[in-house]
């Protein structure tokens, strides 16, 4: 293994990583244990189980589980493999279900964990229903609807772990005074590539002009200024925006929006009148940030929630080995919107993200072909990420968001902390009164 | 709408199957009618309506010809140079005839190479064609629970 995994020189401002790190299966053995081992990690919302005894089955940092609203209407996240002999508990995507049997010899489980049947029971001195009890359960917490769940048993508590970086749900969830849900359907798809480079990409506001050229090139055809080609700042956010740092790894970029392409009268309409709502309940400073900024943000390690405005969509990183990731990736709207109002999100959010769309196959492409390049490792050992390093307020375009979640992962991975880099900065008024449950 | 035969129909798809495989996206194009749809909804939600869901793909024709325009342009990255690809279209059968439209599924399979990396893409296409043989809708309806190891839809299914 190559040691240092980064170099993070402040004298020059020069921050590398080694290529080592992205080839490594040493390395993405150590990830799945000191990485996915330790820190929060998003199984899913809270508008994905709405009824008691609904559950989706998921993979969550290399973990299957079976995310579950219990039949006391309690949120849980199970191990979906069989204390028996290990097989899954359940294998349907998606259901409503008070009782998972494993089909290999019949052991049931509560959808609350007990181990309630095995078959012949009485050839066993002692009942496995006395000896096992329940499935072992990983903590579960939640923010404002995101479930989040953590493997092991030492870790500060979910609010204390997002810390400052818990306002940029805040920011897409008080889009509507009705909160937020997860639509229909899931992005699902693989990447020949390691997944540190998917979460480079999350937040990389300088690849967006080459990699993107042909979807601003679409959009200008179509009658749309591009973002980050505005002349004033929205909130303290300067028209190229800015990235920011949070504890434990977190960062986003911000930038000014690029309203809202392809929009019909009434659809701006109903919009502003979300926004004025916004402006009601939480003064204008924030509805600002909510309506008027977009962001892309990196919950460390691997959470990733984009807020176009028009479009929000929240993404996990899994990694499957050191060249292969799996994506899931869902769509975040305000409820209540009007039908109009959401066929036109769901339109213009379609028409860049996805597997599909008409920008993300290139992301893809290119980090498949970081990928491939690794290959020179040996030649050309480390990548570079220095840009922005040493100003004071770096733009959306630098790399300093990469930087913040670069030195978590090394300081996990090797004990090794390196400080910060700039002082968090956050260009809103946090509302004074942040609604129950938060 | 004058009946159609199955052979009818099925020169028709396999005549779409060539444009795409050739590349000749403009003409491809041209078997649209203006108020068209392209979709693709989620592998996990096949039946959900595109327009209010997080589907895959819902192009109207505006989008189509962008589409179109966009996977030309060498900037396409993912595209260029184009993927090759070889369409096989099977099991035609026409659900249904109408005084002003026709339904019509098919199974699909598409083979496809780019970069050393060979990938396939199954399932079914269900259309609603209008006199004169032009498609108004066109639905593709992966058979895939996860694009693995495909890992994106970068042309057109």
């Amino acid at each position: 293994m190559p040691e240092p995994f980064v170099i993070d020189n402040r004298e020059d401002s020069l921050f590398q990583v080694h290529r080592e790190v992205f080839t490594s299966p040493e390395i993405f053995e150590r990830e799945r244990e000191l990485i996915f081992g330790p820190a929060w990690l998003y199984a899913g919302h809270e508008s994905e189980l709405p009824r008691r005894n609904d559950f989706r089955t998921r993979d969550v940092g290399g973990r299957p589980v079976i995310f579950t609203r219990d039949r006391h209407g309690e949120v849980r996240v199970l191990l979906n493999t069989c204390l028996h002999r290990g097989a899954s508990l359940c294998r349907h995507p998606a259901g409503n279900a008070k009782i998972f049997t494993c089909f290999y010899h019949g052991w049931a489980y509560r959808n609350s964990g007990e181990l309630v049947n095995v078959p012949s029971v009485e050839d066993y001195a002692g009942a496995p229903t006395d000896v096992y009890r329940t499935l072992p359960a990983p903590r579960v917490e939640s923010y404002r609807g995101f479930y989040f769940v953590n493997f092991s048993g030492d870790a500060p508590d979910l609010r204390t772990w997002l810390g400052t970086s818990a306002y940029l749900l805040d920011l897409a969830v008080d889009q509507s005074e009705d909160g937020i849900e997860i639509l229909p359907g899931t992005h699902s798809y693989t990447l020949q590539a390691n997944w540190k480079l998917l979460v480079e990409n999350s937040v990389d506001g300088y690849h967006a002009k080459s990699v993107h050229h042909t979807y601003f090139e679409m959009m200008m055809e179509l009658g749309q200024t591009p973002p980050m080609l505005g002349d004033s700042d929205t909130n303290g956010v300067p028209p190229a925006g800015l990235g920011t740092e949070f504890g434990n790894g977190h960062a986003t970029l911000m930038y000014p929006g690029n309203g809202l392409p392809l929009a019909n009268e009434a659809v701006t309409h109903n919009l502003a009148a979300l926004r004025s709502r916004a402006v009601e309940r939480f003064g204008e400073s924030y509805a600002t940030a909510v309506f008027d900024l977009a962001r892309n943000t990196i919950f460390f390690p691997n959470f990733v929630l984009i807020d176009l405005n028009f479009g929000m969509i929240l993404r996990t990183i899994t990694p499957l080995g050191p060249d292969r990731t799996q994506v899931s990736s869902w769509q975040l709207t305000p409820r209540g919107l009007d039908e109009e109002s959401l066929r036109y999100r769901i339109d213009n959010a379609l028409t860049f993200w996805g597997p599909a769309g008409l920008a993300t196959p290139d992301d893809v492409e290119a980090l498949e072909q970081a990928q491939r390049g690794f290959g020179a490792r040996r030649e050309m050992p480390w990548s570079d990420i220095s840009k922005g390093m040493g100003k004071a307020r770096p733009a959306a375009n630098d790399e300093l968001q990469m930087r913040a979640w670069w030195r978590q992962w090394n300081a996990v991975m090797t004990g090794e902390p390196l400080p910060r880099e700039v002082e968090e900065f956050i260009p809103f008024d946090v509302p004074v009164q942040q609604p129950q449950g938060a | 709408m004058t009946t159609s035969t199955r052979t009818e129909i099925e020169d028709f798809l396999y005549l779409e199957a060539s444009l795409l495989d050739e590349w000749r996206l403009e003409e491809w194009v041209e078997l649209f009618t203006l108020d068209c749809t392209y979709e693709v909804p989620a592998t996990d939600a096949p039946e959900a309506d595109p327009a209010l869901s997080w589907s895959l793909i819902h192009d109207r024709r505006t989008m189509l010809e962008q589409r179109v325009i966009r996977l030309k342009k060498p900037e396409a990255h993912a595209e260029f140079p184009h993927s090759r690809t070889s369409r096989i279209i099977g099991n035609v059968r026409i659900l249904e005839q109408r005084e002003d439209s026709l339904e019509v599924s098919a199974s699909f399979l598409v083979s496809r190479m780019k970069a050393g990396k060979f990938d396939q893409y199954a399932g079914h296409y269900f259309y609603e064609l209008v006199p004169g043989l032009k498609i108004r809708r066109k639905k593709a309806v992966l058979a895939h629970d996860c694009l693995d190891p495909q890992g994106k839809i970068s042309f057109v299914l």
